[in-house]
């Protein structure tokens, strides 16, 4: 069955988010959140690689042999990733400086092999497109929530923008790495009860419609 | 041809990495003149800041670089001519936190006095150790008398800059000081090589 582009798009941002529910490209949010311009860097990076990594191998599924398919995927993948790195360190020096090994480091992240097996190598090259998409954005939103609380904590900033006035003491915990998995953490929490309550309101609702079935 | 057959997977694998690698190849030969002049800007620009010349644009730098600049000899560092006085400033590197610091330090010929200091390449706790990049740290150097031994970074002091270009002393960051005595260690370094290069002859 063919999946329509708004459930693509719904899974990727909610019902099988690559952060909530795959747990996938978790190690990324330990490195970059503690700053929301490099997160917005990281997550364009990590969307466009997904996006047209998933769309390259969609579309090249039925010519790969299967002895070598993982390989394939990596070098299809780590092309994009490298072209993002040779675009930044060309045209934008001082990022590029900031995200450091980061950049390259994308090629790590779970997400793109995810996809790539999960969903671009069942499905034409468009909805792959789409999927990458969702997933970079689903990834994303939860990315920048984390790194929004961290600046803001952190530095008293957002976006370099002074926020907080000199009353304010940083949390320097919330720039260092161990705050970003407490934050996953809660984040995680958060979503998986919420999915809990909607499942039993669901059972419930379900019961009340028809109460002798349930009954049995 | 069998998809599974050794000869179709050795000629695919060797013509899919053809077909990305070599696109890669050239972005990354048509982007290396960008990326050079991006390289030789960061240093070129920190010399100017580290000796106190201020700029607009990037091709204003590079001008001013190249009226009033000249590389070192051996590459360590630059010697400029600013206002009939001679600086020198030289490019250390030393242990840091969690990775080393490299610095611009530029003083007056004799290294009687810094003109001031940039951080080139740091990777201290931001927020902590990476305000060291931050400009009221950086503005506390100018001018700054030096001692015998150089300066002290003083973690005592109010953490908000000391003001006083004659006590031969700056506040350190409040919070890092593993940091700040990094930070003084280069630039003391640095002002022995300063001493070294252009003291009496």
């Amino acid at each position: 069955m063919k999946p329509s582009n708004a459930k693509i798009i719904k899974d990727g941002l909610w019902t099988n988010n690559p952060i909530f529910v795959q747990v996938l490209g978790i190690c990324s949010t330990l490195a970059v959140t503690n700053n929301v311009r490099n997160t917005l860097i990281m997550i364009a990076g990590v969307t466009f690689a997904t996006a047209f990594g998933s769309f390259t191998l969609s579309g090249i599924k039925g010519l790969l042999p299967r002895k070598v398919r993982m390989i394939i995927q990596v070098l299809v993948l780590s092309f994009y990733v490298i072209l993002v790195d040779i675009v930044l360190r060309a045209y934008a020096p001082a990022i590029s400086k900031q995200l450091g090994p980061y950049v390259g480091l994308i090629i790590t992240n779970c997400i793109l092999m995810g996809r790539a097996e999960a969903f671009a190598a069942a499905n034409p090259p468009w909805a792959s497109f789409i999927d990458g998409i969702a997933n970079g954005l689903g990834y994303g939103v939860v990315l920048l929530a984390i790194a929004v609380v961290r600046e803001f904590l952190g530095f008293g900033t957002l976006l370099g923008f002074r926020l907080a006035g000199d009353w304010f003491t940083p949390w320097t915990i919330m720039i260092m790495a161990p705050s970003a998995f407490f934050l996953v953490a809660m984040a995680l929490w958060g979503s998986n009860s919420y999915n809990a309550r909607a499942e039993a309101r669901r059972k419930a609702a379900v019961a009340k419609a028809a109460p002798d079935r349930a009954a049995k | 041809m069998k998809k599974d057959s050794v000869s179709y997977v050795v000629a695919f694998t060797f013509l899919a990495c053809a077909a990305f690698i070599v696109p890669l190849a050239i972005a990354n030969e048509a982007t290396k003149k960008r990326v050079e002049s991006n390289r030789l800007f960061a240093a070129h620009s920190a010399a100017l800041r580290a000796f106190g010349v201020s700029y607009g644009s990037p091709a204003e730098a590079e001008s001013k670089y190249a009226s009033l600049v000249s590389d070192l000899p051996d590459g360590k560092g630059f010697r400029a001519q600013i206002d009939g006085k001679a600086y020198i400033a030289v490019k250390k590197t030393g242990g840091g936190l969690w990775g080393s610091i490299t610095m611009v330090v530029a003083a007056d010929e004799k290294g009687e006095r810094l003109q001031g200091i940039e951080i080139l390449d740091q990777m201290e706790t931001p927020g902590l150790g990476g305000r060291i990049d931050e400009d009221w740290f950086k503005k506390q150097f100018r001018g700054e008398k030096l001692g015998p031994e150089g300066l002290t970074i003083d973690t005592a002091g109010s953490g908000t800059g000391d003001g006083d270009p004659d006590n031969g002393r700056v506040d350190a960051v409040t919070g890092a000081s593993l940091t700040s005595g990094f930070v003084q260690a280069i630039v003391n370094a640095a002002v022995k090589d300063i001493r070294a290069t252009g003291g009496p002859k």
